[in-house]
């Protein structure tokens, strides 16, 4: 049990993970403090889903203790995996976001309807509330997965690849609310992408998943062009400008 | 008109059990389709099937265990011919749901591919089960066993009615569970909420509401209720609640059509009320095209 007080939210101690037999990473000790920026990258199949859903507490851990209180995660799938063939509006689908708050028969209130046209107006969607899903653009169904994320009120929001397949305009367009959402919310934010530019721009600290292991640390600490190099068995290059990184495989250049 | 009176007469708990079959078809269906399990329906049907002809080998001795049970010495034939059909049925289309609703757990194994098994193994264990029955003809059980509609009686109906009950009830009960799950089940699972539970219930739900609608109106009908209904309805609706309303309406209304039809044309119901669906369906297909 971590002390409430502390600034603890999740605590891995000698976490093993995995599928059955199979352990994807072992020893994993890490710690999630409030207010933590953290980017979640590695090479396909290293065992970054496989962490996310240990987090969640969808798979149990194959040995190890997780200690985490009463935290409510407000989480944000890739959107490929949300195409409904029924015409859901934008408010049924942000709605969502608060029935896990509501017990098994009782029907959403007054409360929850307010709660859900505050997290549409967080994200800039407000005038889109009565829009069917199927109708937005791709960054403006990501606006209303992160809503719905929003609507549990969470300690600690997960977003899986928010920027996938989205336009220039609506990838920065995300990554900029995102960003917003931490420093203006004071949110916890664990983000999985593969992008490692935008990982290494947007968050504080990094949790680099290799196949077997990790490394977990502060951006500086952790990102460098022979440590990337290793993990994905491919040459980079890291370059910052303007302050801002920029991060290449070496084949892109 | 005279039509309608002389069938009313005739089959009065057939139209009704026809009405009831095509709102829970198309109920079923508004999920089964939008989830994209259409597949399931079909596996379902042939599942239930080969409980009915499961039946026909007559191995477990119903009869005896019911009296027992219940303490009394025997029990009605007719009574026990149904429910023997109507209890295998339903017990191979629970096992069907439990099988498919493992493939969560499975990484190289699809949804497509359990519902594949699942179907020819159902109809291969029904050409067998049919050939070991004791009752020599073979075409006289295929035809129970496809069901028809015009042999629902009251039982069959009342049956059927309290099916419609409990699954509206069910839906209406745990909407916003069902609901979650069957849009998003991972993130319902990341919020709380037990995903693999709901879509068993779901999965249930729809396993007894299809294994019922087969034993009774058979296969054929049954899979078309479940699909087309459904996509008609997301043709053309703009809310949620419309989809359900609109398919509902359709699985309401088509079935007794159809049987006014087959009467006039003098043939089957069944294959009719799918064909009656299936005009409608390319009737809003072509609308919905022109007006886009």
């Amino acid at each position: 049990m971590i002390n409430s007080s502390s600034n603890l939210l999740i605590k891995f101690s000698d976490v093993s993970i995995g599928y059955g037999r199979k352990v994807v990473l072992k020893n994993l000790n890490l710690s999630i403090e409030k207010n933590d920026f953290i980017g979640i990258v590695g090479p396909n199949g290293a065992g970054k889903t496989t962490f996310l859903k240990t987090l969640l507490g969808n798979i149990k851990p194959l040995s190890g203790k997780v200690e985490k209180n009463d935290l409510v995660f407000g989480y944000v799938p890739q959107r490929d995996i949300v195409q409904p063939l029924l015409p859901y509006t934008v408010h049924d689908i942000v709605m969502m976001g608060r029935y896990s708050f509501l017990g098994l028969f009782k029907t959403p209130g007054i409360s929850d309807e307010k709660i859900v046209n505050e997290c549409l107006e967080i994200v800039g969607i407000g005038n889109l509330k009565s829009m069917s899903y199927n109708s937005l653009s791709g960054g403006q169904r990501q606006r209303v997965l992160i809503a719905r994320a929003l609507a549990t009120k969470p300690d600690v929001l997960i977003l899986d690849e928010p920027t996938n397949g989205l336009d220039t305009p609506s990838h920065y367009s995300v990554l900029n609310l995102i960003s917003q959402l931490h420093d203006e919310s004071h949110l916890t934010i664990l983000i999985v992408s593969h992008l490692l530019t935008d990982v290494a721009n947007l968050v504080k600290k990094i949790f680099l998943v290799e196949p077997g292991s990790f490394q977990f640390g502060l951006i500086e600490d952790i990102l460098s062009e022979e440590n990337l190099s290793k993990i994905y068995s491919s040459n980079f290059s890291i370059k910052k400008i303007d302050g801002e990184y920029l991060i290449n495989s070496k084949h892109d250049i | 008109m005279e039509t309608i009176n002389l069938l009313l007469e005739l089959f009065p708990y057939a139209i009704l059990g026809s009405i009831a079959a095509g709102i829970i078809c198309s109920f079923l269906g508004v999920f089964v389709v939008s989830q994209r399990v259409v597949f399931l329906g079909a596996a379902l049907t042939q599942a239930a099937i080969a409980g009915v002809a499961f039946a026909f080998l007559h191995l477990l001795n119903l009869e005896e265990l019911l009296a027992h049970a219940f303490g009394i010495k025997s029990i009605d034939d007719s009574f026990l011919h149904h429910f023997e059909h109507t209890f295998f049925s339903l017990l191979f289309a629970v096992i069907a749901v439990f099988i498919f609703s493992q493939s969560y757990r499975q990484k190289y194994l699809t949804k497509d591919s359990l519902l594949g098994i699942i179907f020819v193994v159902a109809i291969a264990m029904r050409i067998i089960f049919i050939q070991k029955s004791p009752i020599a003809e073979v075409a006289e059980i295929e035809s129970i066993l496809k069901g028809d509609i015009l042999f629902i009686g009251s039982e069959e109906f009342f049956t059927l009615l309290i099916i419609l009950i409990v699954i509206l009830l069910v839906f209406s009960l745990f909407y916003k569970q069902l609901k979650f799950v069957t849009f998003d089940a991972d993130t319902a699972a990341a919020h709380g909420i037990n995903d693999r539970l709901w879509l068993l219930v779901f999965y249930l739900t729809v396993g007894v509401g299809i294994s019922l609608t087969t034993r009774f109106v058979g296969d054929v009908f049954t899979f078309a209720f479940l699909i087309l209904p459904a996509s008609i309805s997301i043709l053309v609706a703009k809310r949620v609640i419309h989809v359900f309303i609109y398919s509902t309406i359709i699985g309401a209304i088509i079935p007794p059509l159809a049987i006014l039809i087959a009467f006039k044309l003098d043939v089957s119901s069944g294959p009719t009320a799918v064909l009656v669906v299936f005009i409608l369906f390319l009737l809003v297909f072509i609308y919905n095209r022109i007006k886009k």
